[in-house]
């Protein structure tokens, strides 16, 4: 089980594996919108506190703004993240597992988690409607609530069609027993993954001790 | 079928938390994503709870709006906006080159001792701690850096990768820390407070280790001989490129410790400062989006599991099992401490099959009550409670040591991350050489946790001056 | 039958009246009716309302300055009107402000009926720094408060800083927050006054409006028996709240920032007559704000007339 690794994900000219990368172009943004988010908070924190400290004057609803972007960047790359394999989970017993019976479990895992993104769509968007129906803001200074809570359901909807696309290439896989299959992340063993996240750290072109 | 149901409506809470939970765990056995399988374990729950109430009909629509609220209600909390500043910091902290001025400075001041090149080693993978939260990473870099090294100097190859392996795991400790501020926020307890907590403990481990490297290396002068001294000049001179670090050490104790910002504030500022550095030495948007990319994924990550498990704490909480749980516990007739003990060392055998923040994530919601309950209660004070510590003590005190344990399990067998991540690292190193090589130093982390158990006060003296405890 | 009931934090004088509803409840019933009290175990303070609404759970407190916009209404027992009444008092008054016409629609769109209110004496501030002296020495300070005190010293220059409860205490230590305003059990809960250098001790500018709301289903469901438990404990449930309140709670309050040796600072009548002139055009503010949701003007009217009834 790992944190971080990005796993292999195959591709080739099929009808699914064009769909997935068009699909993953745009997951990729939103990844990098969440990103940016996370840039743009540890500016505002260190403007709130450099304000604080140097003239008395800190940002204005510094927390509601905080907290109002914090499902944006907890939220929008979560299809992305599932797409690359990247949400943990326990692979020791299913990493003995090929073939047709590896693509079997998977589809059967993919598929409970499909379902329960869907109940999850419908009820964060009623969570979504209450606010906009009703009326919700934020503490200090009224900001509604209703776009970030309307950003869960939206991210988990991208999810769901992720995962529906996950389950054709499962269920494609298990079909025709396909040993290598696209559009789904691979399990690849420990040191594969070690090696992996190492890069992580490691592929910008290092000056002092060129590899 | 009807019978089923019905049988099922009558459970009691307890049983019902029971099945669910099992339920939890065979979806993580058969591999679903932890957070996935933690939420729909906990939206089940919800189900089988409003149904008994309310009939099928109504008690699942209720269980699908509660579900709903949770991801929002849940992520949208301020201490957790601490995550993704500590994430940032560990990426840009190696775009700006620190890894590499670290080891020299360290190399140059302590290389001269026996298997001093280790020590050093040791040393700069606690300064990069200080800037660094995740400890793959760490271990990942410095294989890269300090390894080759060593083997220059003619050490034995999995005495170095065993360093290197070992010295990762100081991260976690050492603030900035992820995983510390997830525990703080699982339990309810002040992040400030449980960061500061895990500076001594830290740097306690850091000494354990150079003194373990510094006697192996007498014992035995093939595996770690010294290394050229070098002069007071080069010593100093080796500093400024340092410094950066100390910079942010110094605005993480000056926030939290010094009592004048917040951690989220100081983590952002430590982010700050290493992003300027990061650019002057010549980071472009190219690795800046890469950064903010992997950034965001684990952030993802993270939150993810936080809110998935939390949509299973809140079933939870409608069973009141936590309650039962510490109800049981504290029933037991044997010495708290026995209890606390095995407490520990099924964390140390899930660990060895689970991710740290997954683990914790999973059991803290049942077995930290119960800890407390063991102590004598959210209320207790020292005088009276069962370890000698207040109920603040306790959760400070447990949750280093938990995640001093969930570290070492990153250095065990069979999947110890650190160490597959060095021997992926270098090419001359097995898997099996590093596994051998950091024998010595799971037994100096058998040590620490013992120490940590016996001198409760090197974890809580940090946090009672700011008057936690 | 039973109910869950989502409080927050720790039992604490502001949750003793639903603690003792509970008990009544049990005693009048047998047992047969119980209220099972969950602190923290079923939403987040803030979602309290969404969990009425959904049916979660049937009985819930919250405190309407945390989200104005769920609750536009029960704000106008916020507003500073510069009276210091008595706890048997404004407890009279928020149940009748309650049960107006306009606050029941404005609940109803949660399924909630205000069952009670949670009645809380005049908030003061404790702060650290240099003791406030002029009403301009609040200027810039980050104060963490309802929405009526706060709309006052925003006047003044005060900037409103809404802190999670919970963190309060750490806030204040690390500067993020300047100064509290609470009613006393919380500045006791939060332990303000072992950081705080000053506290003031007659500040009218108005308290918090934290009712206790029931689902109105489930409310209507009760069998008729349950149902004259529950409301029929209610007086008493509230009678001991104040009792422990004002009997208790306000010694301990005093003890605890004369022990940590606090400066009391008390505002001059001239003071008082200025904060009084702001806190007017608050008043007048709330009514033009809330004008077009719904008929600011007559709740005001009537909610004025009761606490000027009281003199
Ligand atoms: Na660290
Ligand atoms: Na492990």
């Amino acid at each position: 089980m790992t944190m971080s690794s990005s796993h292999l994900v195959l591709s080739d000219d099929s009808l699914l594996s064009r769909v997935d990368r068009a699909l993953f172009w745009l997951e990729a943004r939103l990844t990098l919108l969440g990103g940016i988010l996370i840039l743009a908070l540890v500016l505002l924190a260190t403007t709130n506190v450099l304000g604080r400290w140097l003239f008395d004057r800190p940002v204005n609803g510094y927390i509601d703004w905080v907290e109002q972007a914090m499902a944006f960047f907890a939220f929008l790359g979560i299809a992305y993240t599932q797409r690359l394999g990247g949400h943990i989970r326990m692979d020791i017993l299913i990493a003995r597992l090929s073939g047709r019976w590896l693509w079997g479990v998977e589809f059967l895992s993919t598929l409970l988690i499909l379902l329960l993104t869907l109940v999850l769509v419908y009820g964060a968007w009623l969570h979504f409607y209450r606010a906009w129906e009703i009326g919700d803001s934020s503490l200090d200074i009224d900001l509604p609530t209703w776009p970030a809570k309307l950003v869960v359901p939206v991210s988990l909807a991208f999810l769901a069609l992720r995962l529906s696309l996950q389950l054709w290439g499962y269920g494609r896989a298990f079909w025709r027993g396909d040993p290598s299959p696209v559009a789904v992340p691979l399990i690849e063993d420990t040191a594969t993954l070690a090696a992996k996240e190492a890069e992580l750290m490691l592929d910008e072109d290092d000056p002092e001790n060129p590899s | 079928m009807s019978n089923l149901f019905d049988a099922m409506m009558a459970m009691s809470h307890t049983e019902i938390g029971i099945w669910v939970t099992g339920a939890m765990l065979l979806f993580v056995l058969i591999g679903v994503r932890v957070a996935f399988a933690a939420a729909l374990a906990g939206f089940l729950g919800l189900v089988w709870i409003f149904s008994a109430k309310l009939g099928f009909e109504r008690g699942f629509l209720v269980a699908v709006k509660m579900a709903g609220t949770i991801p929002h209600s849940k992520v949208s909390t301020l201490a957790l906006s601490l995550i993704p500043a500590f994430i940032l910091i560990g990426f840009l902290a190696y775009h700006a080159g620190l890894t590499r001025s670290l080891f020299e400075a360290a190399k140059r001041w302590v290389g001269w001792l026996p298997g001093g090149m280790g020590v050093a080693t040791v040393f700069s993978t606690a300064g990069f701690a200080a800037v660094s939260g995740a400890s793959v990473a760490t271990s990942a870099v410095f294989a890269r850096i300090a390894v080759p090294e060593m083997l220059k100097l003619g050490y034995d190859k999995r005495f170095a990768a065993g360093v290197v392996a070992a010295g990762g795991t100081l991260a976690s400790l050492i603030p900035p820390s992820a995983i510390l501020v997830i525990y703080a926020i699982i339990v309810e307890q002040d992040v400030g407070a449980l960061l500061m907590a895990g500076f001594l403990p830290g740097m306690v481990s850091a000494l354990i280790y150079a003194g373990l490297v510094i006697g192996l290396a007498k014992w035995r002068r093939n595996l770690g001989p010294p290394a050229p001294r070098y002069d007071w000049k080069a010593r100093l001179a080796a500093l400024p490129a340092a410094l950066p670090v100390l910079i942010v050490v110094g605005i993480i104790f000056v926030c939290i410790y010094g009592g004048v910002g917040t951690p989220t504030e100081a983590g952002s500022l430590g982010a700050f400062v290493i992003l300027c550095l990061a650019l002057y030495k010549g980071m472009r948007w190219k690795e800046l989006r890469g950064a903010l990319l992997e950034t965001a994924k684990l952030t993802v990550m993270i939150f993810t599991i936080i809110w998935g498990v939390l949509i299973y704490v809140r079933f939870l909480g409608f069973a009141d099992l936590p309650h039962a749980f510490a109800e049981w516990i504290g029933g037991l007739h044997q010495s708290p401490m026995v209890t606390l003990l095995l407490i520990l060392c099924a964390y140390a055998v899930l660990g060895m099959f689970m991710d740290a923040i997954g683990m914790l994530l999973l059991t803290l919601p049942v077995v930290y009550p119960a800890v407390i309950a063991l102590n004598g209660g959210p209320d207790v004070v020292a005088a009276e409670s069962a370890f000698g510590l207040s109920a603040v003590g306790v959760s400070i005190w447990f949750g280093i040591i938990v995640v001093k344990m969930a570290e070492l399990c990153l250095i065990t067998p069979p999947i110890g991350l650190n160490c597959f991540v060095v021997a992926g690292v270098r090419p001359e190193c097995s898997v099996q050489d590093v596994f051998r090589g950091v024998v010595p130093f799971f037994a100096a982390d058998v040590t620490t946790i013992g120490v940590l158990i016996a001198l409760p006060q090197i974890v809580l003296w940090l946090p009672s001056q700011m008057g936690f405890g | 039958t039973e109910w869950n009931v989502s409080l927050w934090g720790k039992r604490r004088a502001f949750t003793e009246h639903v603690e003792k509803l509970a008990e009544l409840v049990d005693q009048k019933t047998n047992g047969q009716f119980k209220l099972n009290i969950s602190y923290g175990g079923l939403s987040k303070p803030k979602e309290n309302l969404d969990g009425i609404a959904i049916g979660a759970f049937e009985m819930a407190q919250f405190c309407s300055f945390y989200h104005k916009q769920k609750n536009p209404t029960i704000t106008v027992t916020e507003l500073p009107f510069s009276k210091d009444l008595s706890l048997t008092r404004i407890a009279e008054i928020q149940s009748k402000v309650h049960k107006h016409p306009i606050v029941v629609k404005d609940l109803a769109r949660w399924n909630a009926t205000l069952l009670m209110p949670t009645p809380l004496p005049q908030y003061n501030i404790i702060g650290k720094g240099k003791p406030v002296k002029e009403l301009d020495d609040f200027k810039g300070m980050r104060i963490r408060g309802p929405g009526g005190i706060m709309g006052v010293l925003g006047k003044l220059g005060a900037i409103k800083t809404g802190v999670p409860f919970t963190e309060v205490r750490q806030a204040m230590d690390s500067g993020v927050i300047d100064a509290a305003s609470f009613a006393p059990h919380a500045h006791l809960a939060t332990k303000t006054y072992k950081v705080g250098k000053w506290a003031t001790t007659n500040l009218n500018l108005g308290t918090a409006d934290c009712p206790v709301v029931v689902n109105t289903d489930a409310l209507n469901a009760l069998k008729p028996e349950y149902r004259n438990a529950l409301m029929g404990s209610i007086d008493e449930a509230l009678a001991y709240y104040i009792d422990n309140y004002e009997n208790k709670v306000i010694g301990e309050y005093e003890k605890a920032i004369d022990e940590a040796g606090l400066k009391r600072v008390t505002f001059t009548p001239a003071q008082t007559a200025r904060l009084n002139e702001l806190a007017e055009s608050v008043r007048e503010d709330w009514v033009k704000h809330n004008a077009k949701q719904f008929d600011s003007k007559a709740l005001f009217d009537f909610t004025a007339a009761l606490f000027n009834k009281s003199e």
